[in-house]
């Protein structure tokens, strides 16, 4: 951030980026209506079978059925704003080494795919929006929050994306370790989606492993955009909750930056 | 200070040794065994600003290693490195800055959008001036063909249309030194002359450095004013492409056709000429191979010519190809203080 501030001139590699980023996942778009098909269908399945465990019930660890459906939507949104695409395209980069050719660029390699990511955030997002906007209006029962809470759900969305995006850049450079990277994306699949409350909210977990779920930084992802749209904490604590995902997300950039200066000394890219 | 210098430079890879077989992988879960690999053996190197240099040598000789440390992508094992100044891998982002690099085996475009939407997002990277990219960029479509296929995306580009349009976005941003890792490899010879007459272009108007890798003996013809010859990561040969011909490319094979010959006579009169052995004689074609140090072409015409009458005749020269091949091979080893002092006694001879 601060070599952003420092030289402005740069910025505009990296919104260039950027929007050939827009424009490389229009070319992928039906990649893309296949993708939010196949997650809007993983949502029906989820909404049927939460709908069978409260047949009978008002309430399960203090949520309704209302805040559930609510939360399936939630839940459903910040997972779709980070495509498995994006995902791959940076474990990809080092697998074929296509990262010599980033490395010939006067280019920040953690920017640079900071700005490809938000590119097809901005595009990939915006139709998964409009999408479950649709969505909300037609089905009944679905909560809406007052206009504070709204304004800082959106707030709590962008700052879940940085969240997500640290864990995936990470993620995506232990690839640098092993030769295929399918292995560790459905490991950080399987943990982001335990941690962050996508697959059952964090208040399900017996008691301990809430309290883990609560200091990790998935929890950022979707716990904490739910809690606030689902009006859990006043705004003060939504503020808060805020703070918490926005040091997470400097935190997990950092700790992506070290990562990187690391593993690019580890560099061995085929061919002599 | 040299505009490239390199010193003592060595990059090993370490390479993970596996047992064959089911047990071997096994074991090697448990205990691995690796192995260094010496890719790049300890190069010094000096090279002036504007100087086209071809980096030449067997595969596995470590010219693309040699090239990724250059340009910044791999740390060296030992040794130092200074480009203009500046630490390649040290100062990655500074450095490249002021390079542009093709490796020809693999793409620096943008897959999925069209080549002139890659070039225009170079032109943000590299904070390209608008005056200056504009005239760059109509320049190289004209030079490089490419008004064709500008609106196409990369992955629907033939190799000969992605080699151009990558060498093109390598020096969209007049790049001081340019590194071109085999530019030419599988190109027609149409796209090959365009290629190398365009980096041509591109060293003269603004006294590019340009480095270039290549299997192509015909770039190093056309492009390289100096020759560097390496061979497992160690320098075997560095100096002009004319000292290496000279010293290894001396002999000539003069071709006659006759209407009618005195072979005896001219048997008796290759006798007497040195160093010069008959490929072929007979009443009406007779091939001659000469040491061109040693006799001149025409005392070599004039006695044939003496003994027959002569309707036609044509000279081959082996191609620096024949010469290179056999250094890869190890049949002639170069020794540059050795080379110069034979060239030079060579030289001489032929003055006589």
């Amino acid at each position: 951030m601060n070599a952003w501030l420092r030289l402005p001139r740069s910025w505009r590699a990296y919104t260039g980026i950027a929007t050939r980023s827009m424009q490389n996942t229009l070319a992928y778009r039906l990649s893309y209506v296949v993708n939010f098909a196949s997650s809007f269908v993983l949502l029906i399945a989820m909404y049927a079978l939460w709908s069978a465990i409260y047949a009978g019930r008002d309430e399960l660890a203090g949520m309704s059925w209302t805040q559930m459906k609510t939360y399936l939507i939630i839940s459903f949104i910040s997972n779709s704003l980070l495509s498995y695409y994006s995902e791959s395209r940076i474990s990809g980069k080092i697998l074929d080494g296509s990262v010599s050719a980033d490395l010939l660029k006067p280019l920040d390699f953690q920017k640079a795919r900071l700005a490809e990511t938000l590119g097809s955030t901005v595009i990939e997002g915006g139709l998964t929006a409009i999408l479950t906007f649709i969505v909300v209006l037609s089905a009944s029962g679905i909560l809406k929050p007052d206009f504070i809470h709204s304004l800082l759900f959106i707030l709590s969305v962008l700052a879940s994306l940085m969240v997500k995006f640290g864990i995936v850049y990470m993620a995506g450079l232990l690839c640098f370790w092993s030769t295929g990277s399918l292995g560790i994306v459905w490991a950080r699949m399987a943990v982001t989606s335990l941690f962050s409350g996508a697959l059952v909210p964090l208040s399900f977990f017996p008691d301990w492993l809430e309290k883990l779920a609560l200091v990790l930084p998935f929890q950022g992802i979707v716990h904490t955009p739910a809690a606030i749209y689902l009006e859990e904490v006043s705004a003060w604590g939504a503020l808060g909750l805020l703070a918490v995902q926005c040091v997470w997300a400097c935190v997990l950039w950092l700790c992506g930056k070290l990562m990187w200066s690391w593993a690019v000394r580890q560099i061995t890219i085929h061919g002599g | 200070m040299s505009f490239i210098e390199i010193r003592q430079l060595t990059k090993q890879f370490r390479q993970a040794v596996k047992e064959p077989g089911l047990a071997g992988a096994v074991k090697h879960l448990f205990t691995q065994k690796y192995v260094d690999k010496t890719a790049v053996a300890g190069i010094d190197l000096d090279i002036e600003e504007g100087e086209t240099v071809a980096y030449v040598g067997p595969n596995g000789a470590g010219k693309s290693t040699t090239i990724k440390m250059l340009t910044g992508i791999l740390i060296p094992s030992a040794g130092t490195i200074s480009v203009g100044g500046i630490d390649p891998y040290r100062n990655r982002m500074e450095n490249a800055r002021t390079i542009g690099a093709v490796f020809g085996q693999r793409t620096q475009l943008w897959w999925d959008i069209p080549i002139s939407e890659t070039f225009s997002l170079l032109k943000d990277i590299y904070e390209i001036p608008d005056a200056q990219y504009k005239r760059n960029l109509d320049q190289f479509i004209e030079l490089l063909g490419m008004e064709d296929f500008l609106h196409l995306t990369a992955r629907k580009l033939s190799l000969g249309q992605r080699m151009r349009a990558d060498l093109a976005a390598a020096l969209l941003h007049n790049p001081r030194t340019v590194y071109l890792d085999e530019p030419t490899i599988g190109l027609d010879i149409a796209v090959k002359q365009r290629i190398r007459e365009f980096i041509r272009a591109s060293n003269k108007e603004h006294g590019t450095t340009v480095m270039l890798t290549t299997h192509d003996l015909g770039d190093i013809e056309d492009l390289c004013n100096r020759l560097v010859i390496i061979d497992q990561g160690s320098l075997i040969y560095d100096g002009t492409l004319a000292a290496v011909k000279d010293r290894f490319a001396r002999e000539r094979v003069i071709h006659f056709q006759l209407q009618s010959a005195d072979l005896p006579a001219l048997r008796e009169a290759l006798d007497h000429m040195p160093k010069v052995t008959a490929e072929k004689l007979d009443r009406q074609h007779v091939s001659l191979r000469f040491d061109r140090f040693h006799i001149t072409a025409s005392e070599v015409a004039s006695a044939v010519m003496r003994c027959g009458e002569v309707v036609d005749f044509r000279i081959d020269e082996p191609g620096i190809e024949h010469v290179i091949k056999q250094v890869y091979e190890g049949h002639i080893t170069l020794d540059e203080q050795h080379a110069d002092k034979e060239t030079a006694a060579g030289t001489e001879a032929s003055r006589r």
